[in-house]
This record gives C-alpha cells, structure tokens and sequence, in this order.
C-alpha cells in the first residue's frame, strides 16, 4: 500500500517545480526582488552622478544590493507555506531532506536568476570594465550559493517564530558573513584588475560545502517534532 | 501488511495547561475508531500526535507492521484530512494531487489525478486553481488527495465539514472502502451519524 | 556554592591588587596595560560561553533534555555580557593606544561578530513561544553559527591585512612579557572563567527551579 519514501531526485525535483510553477502564478518574490535591486542600483547611480567608484566601494554595493535581495526574496519559501497552511501537509507527506534540496534549489535558481540581472545592470550604471569575466561569474556563483543555503535553512528556523521577516536578516547576516566578505574581497580584487587567487576560491567553495553539509545534517531538527 | 495502531498513555499539554491525558486506545487495520468530544477537548491534536506531526507530552504511539515494532518514520504510513491541512492555492486539483502523490513516491498520473477529481465530486473543475474553489470544493479535494495517496493509515478530522448532503455519502463511502482495504481508520468527528461508522468510540 | 563564591572573590581581589601594585608598565603602553588584563580574561570568557553554548545545543539535540538547552540560553545570556565588556574595553584599550575606538582589526572584528551571533541566537529565542520548538530551532542556530566562526577565523586577517596597513599593536600578548605579567594575567583569566562558571551554574539552578510558564528565555 505505502511505502517508506527515500529521498528521490522525483521528489525533490517536484517540490522545485511546484515552487516555481507557484511563483509563476503569483509573482511574489520576483516583483520584491526586481525592484529592490533596480531602486537601489538607479538611486546610487544617480546620486554619484558618473563619478567613478572605488574598486573596494563598488564591489561592496554590489554585494549589498544582492545581500538584500536575498533577505526581501528568500524566505519566501517557508513562511509562505506556513501562512497558507500547507506545511502540515508537507511535514506529514514530505521527507524533509527532499524539501530541504527542492527549496534551496528554488532559492538557488532564483538568485542566480536575479544575479543575472543585477550584475550587467551593476556594470551598465557604474561604468565598470570587467577584464576576467570568468573569475566575477565564478565569485558570484560561489556567493549565490552560499547566500541561497544559509537563507533556506535562516527561512525554516523562523517560520514559527515572530516577527519572521526581521528576524530573518538578523539571524542570516552574522552566519553569512565570512562568505560575504570573501565575495566583496574578491569582487573588489577583480574590478582592480587582479586575478584571485585559486586558494580564495577554494575558501569560498569550502564555506558553501560546509554550510550545505550543515543544513543536511541539521535540517531534519528543524523539520521534524 | 498487517497493521496495529497502539497509543499509549497519550497525554499533551501546552505549557501549564492540560489538554488531556491517559489516552489509551489500539486500532487494527481493517478497523475505524471514532473520536468524539466537545471543541478543545483536542480531538485534531491527537490525530496530529499520533501522525507524528506533534510531539506527545506524555505516552507514546507504537506502529506495529507484521507484528514487529516500525521504527519512528511512522508518519509515512499516515494520510490526514484535517481543517488545518490545507492545498495549495496556486496549483490546480490536479496538480495538487499529483505533487502530494508524488511527495509520497507514488506514481499519479494526469489522467489518473483527473479520475480522483471526478470521483470525488469536482467534475472538471480539477483544471481550475484552487483559488478558484468554494471551501466544499476545497474539502472535497483534500478527500481526493488521500485516496490518491491511499495510505494504510487514515486519520480524518471532520472529513464532512463544509460538504453537502452528497459530499457526506461520498465521505461514508471512502471510509468504508478504506475499512474493506484494511487500512486503519481514525474518525474525529461531532456528528453523530459519523460516530456510528467506527467499530468504537473514545471520548476526550 | 557560598564557599565557592567567597572564594572566588578573595582569588579576584587578589588579581585586582596585583594588577595594580605589581604590573610594571609596559613598554610604549604605560598603565593602560592594566586595561589589557581585564579585556584579555573577558573576551576569553565570551568565546568559551560561545563553546558551552554550542556544545549544550548539540547535546540537547542529541538528547532532546531541556537541562541541555536550559545551560545553552544561560551560556548565551552570560556570554553577550562578556562580550559587551570585552568590546568595549578592547575599544578604549584602543582609544587610548591607537586614537581610534575602532577600526576593524581581527580581533575587534571577530568580537563584534560574537556580538552580533549572540544577539541573534537571543532574539531568536525571545521570538518563538513554544519551548520545544524554541529549543530544537535555536539549537540548530547555535551549531551553524558554530560551524562559520572558523571560516570567519581564517577570513578576516586576510581582508584587514589586505586593506589596511599592519596594525602597530595587536595585542598587550605581542609586548614580551616579563613572567609577572604572565602570571597574573593567568590568574585573571582563570579567575573570569571561574566567576563564569558559577555564574552559569547558578542560572541554570535557578532556571530548573522556577515553573515553566514563567520561563522566558
């Protein structure tokens, strides 16, 4: 009749499809997310009208700008469940490892997404040569990932707690900020036209591999009674 | 499979205040308990604890598969239709049934999660979100979920609510279909023809 | 425990009267090397709350015992005291040798991100009312956060010392220290530790005994 489901790639891949088949539909995150970045890049943009950034200034609005992003957008995906009622549902049919992976993938991809759409936006506004295309994608992907893991696991520890969204950001920034740092340390590397150095990036990736391990060891504390 | 639902000595309180305590009751698969009691006397939180979703505060609910004791991944052998349980507004019904089928490892597909919709009473409003629905439509729904699901344990919290007169023999039937497939049922109920479809009734 | 407190008080008196009639001055610093053998022992005592903190976490997971996440919060409550005062007698230690209250060296910036983890693990704590899932939610708080102050570690000397000149003085630690000075700043902290460790132990008593509701931590 039943049998005990083990973490399938079909389940995990369900629940992302059913997170992004739902954002489709309501456009909740997204909308927050476009115009936070759009208003905070246009504003400082305008206000420093064409002067030119320092490197280290530059790179650090930059992670900012994505930072905050991630704290209007990410939690989206626990709290909404919470409010709409369908968590009991998830908890009871879903194994929280599958739901663990399906959301951080959601999150992942929606970040990358919104990276996508920030960085040129970022170069276009600030008049930035970037000479080593290559590192700058691989910094923002490896600051993405780390962004997008601490939030989901930030996002299931305060779906039942109070005030959920400022809690959210206080909780996060203190977890995320070595990743943060490393990611403004070589952004601003690379607008002064210096390559990083592989063991910086190794750094980083080992931050994203221990926080992602943290988050399958610890999620299930947080999933289960 | 042979199934055994033992709660033991179930007791749950919030904080100082008591909900209930010494809960004792045993289904068998093939059986259907009903639970009856006033509002808060905590009727869907002992459904809720013996799915696993609550922690007791006392006691403790043993599963017993083919007479050996299951390991604590019990709530994989449960399916709840419970005011609290709610779909997902943005999908459609069918969409609903096959992400919560494929939640559980269950093969559903599109035809099939249509035949549950129409089964259960919604026609060809399974294509339409569920945002759309009335709360009726929205419980019968649910119904359609765990009988896609068809889980060997059903634990239902006033399955009736929000439904018509059509709505409720639909409920009888699932559950007695259920009863024939051996599954274990638990009714938590207020009505009193429900109350007569369990072999027996506890009270809190 | 009363024994124990008296004790403790006479062993810190006597660091205090140390620190004060024996400490020579050091080299370029003068008497605000006294500052020094309060700030060392309290900063000490902060990262060690930190440790219990997140050891207790992990037992209470483990065990899922309340006790366990009783001497977390306790930990968690003594340890930001500490770290308040460590901040703020690391930052006029540096007032008054550097001329700036602060300016981001390694060790001003992992305090501070003590701080900022400790008023988090808190408010996470004051904003969840049902005890267990306070527990298990904040105790998965306290082990990541554990697990990214090593990354933090290694991080922030090659961000400082990437921006910004080599500090004249990371430490009263750098100053070669005479045996006096070592030998009572041992004492200091061990006195700290100490007082930390009665401390924690009386909460967590005292905790125990009053009835749950009343229980807001």
């Amino acid at each position: 009749m039943a049998r005990v489901p083990l973490l399938s790639s079909n389940a995990v891949w369900a629940v992302f499809t059913k997170e992004a088949v739902c954002e489709s539909r309501t456009k909740y995150a997204v909308g927050a997310l476009v115009m936070f970045a759009l208003t905070a890049l246009s504003s400082v943009s305008l206000a420093i009208a064409g002067v030119s950034l320092a490197p280290e200034l530059a790179a650090a609005l930059l992670w900012i700008v994505l930072f905050f992003c991630a704290m209007a957008g990410l939690a989206r995906v626990f709290v909404q469940e919470q409010e709409a009622g369908t968590l009991l549902g998830l908890r009871l049919y879903a194994t929280g490892q599958a739901v663990f992976w399906g959301k951080l993938l959601f999150n992942l991809v929606l970040l990358l997404g919104l990276t996508g759409i920030v960085a040129p936006l970022f170069t276009v506004f600030f008049g930035i040569e970037i000479w080593y295309w290559l590192p700058f994608v691989i910094v923002l992907l490896l600051g993405c990932v780390g962004m997008a893991a601490v939030a989901t696991l930030t996002a299931a520890m305060v779906m039942y707690a109070q005030g959920k969204h400022a809690i959210f950001t206080v909780l996060t920034f203190p977890v995320l900020l070595p990743q943060f740092l490393s990611a403004i340390n070589l952004t601003a590397k690379i607008l002064s036209e210096d390559m990083p150095e592989l063991s910086e990036l190794m750094f980083m990736a080992g931050y994203d591999a221990a926080v992602v391990a943290a988050g399958i060891l610890l999620f299930d504390y947080l999933w289960q009674e | 499979m042979d199934i055994r639902i033992v709660v033991d000595n179930i007791g749950k309180s919030f904080g100082e205040k008591r909900l209930f305590s010494n809960v004792f009751a045993e289904i068998a698969g093939g059986q259907c308990l009903t639970v009856t009691g006033c509002n808060g006397s905590g009727k869907s939180t002992l459904l809720k604890i013996i799915a696993g979703l609550v922690r007791p505060t006392a006691g403790q609910v043993k599963l017993i598969l083919d007479n050996r004791l299951c390991p604590k991944e019990r709530i994989y052998y449960m399916g709840l239709v419970a005011p609290e349980v709610s779909m997902y507004l943005a999908l459609t019904g069918i969409e609903n049934i096959i992400f919560w089928t494929k939640m559980r490892g269950i093969s559903c597909s599109k035809v099939e999660a249509e035949n549950f919709c129409r089964q259960m009473g919604l026609g060809k409003s399974g294509c339409d979100l569920v945002a759309t629905y009335s709360t009726g439509m929205r419980q019968r729904l649910k119904l359609a979920v765990i009988k896609a699901i068809n889980p060997p344990i059903w634990l239902l919290d006033e399955p009736s609510s929000n439904l018509d007169e059509g709505g409720k023999e639909l409920v009888k039937e699932l559950i007695f279909a259920a009863v024939a497939q051996k599954a274990a049922v638990m009714l938590a109920t207020n009505e009193s023809e429900e109350v007569m479809y369990g072999k027996s009734t506890i009270t809190l | 425990m009363r024994k124990a407190a008296s004790l403790l008080t006479i062993w810190l008196a006597g660091v205090i009267l140390a620190v004060v009639y024996l400490i020579p001055p050091a080299e370029g610093l003068g008497y605000f090397v006294r500052i020094a053998f309060f700030h060392i022992p309290v900063a000490w005592v902060s990262v060690l709350a930190f440790l219990v903190s997140a050891a207790a976490a992990g037992l209470h997971l483990r065990t899922r015992e309340y006790k366990y996440d009783c001497m977390s919060a306790c930990s968690a409550q003594l340890g930001v005291c500490f770290c308040l005062l460590a901040t703020i007698s690391g930052a006029v230690f540096a007032k008054l040798t550097w001329g700036a209250y602060w300016n981001w060296d390694p060790r001003q910036t992992t305090v501070f991100v003590l701080l900022l983890i400790y008023g988090a693990y808190l408010a996470l704590r004051s904003a969840i009312e049902d005890e267990e899932r306070r527990a298990a939610i904040s105790a998965v708080y306290a082990l990541l956060s554990f697990l990214t102050v090593p990354f933090l570690v290694f991080i922030i000397p090659r961000m400082y010392f990437s921006l910004h000149p080599e500090p004249v003085l990371n430490s009263a630690g750098k100053v070669a220290m005479e045996p006096v000075m070592l030998y009572v700043l041992l004492a200091a902290v061990g006195g700290v530790t100490a007082l930390y460790c009665l401390l924690l132990s009386q909460s967590v008593a005292k905790a125990g005994e009053r009835p749950e509701k009343e229980l807001s931590i």
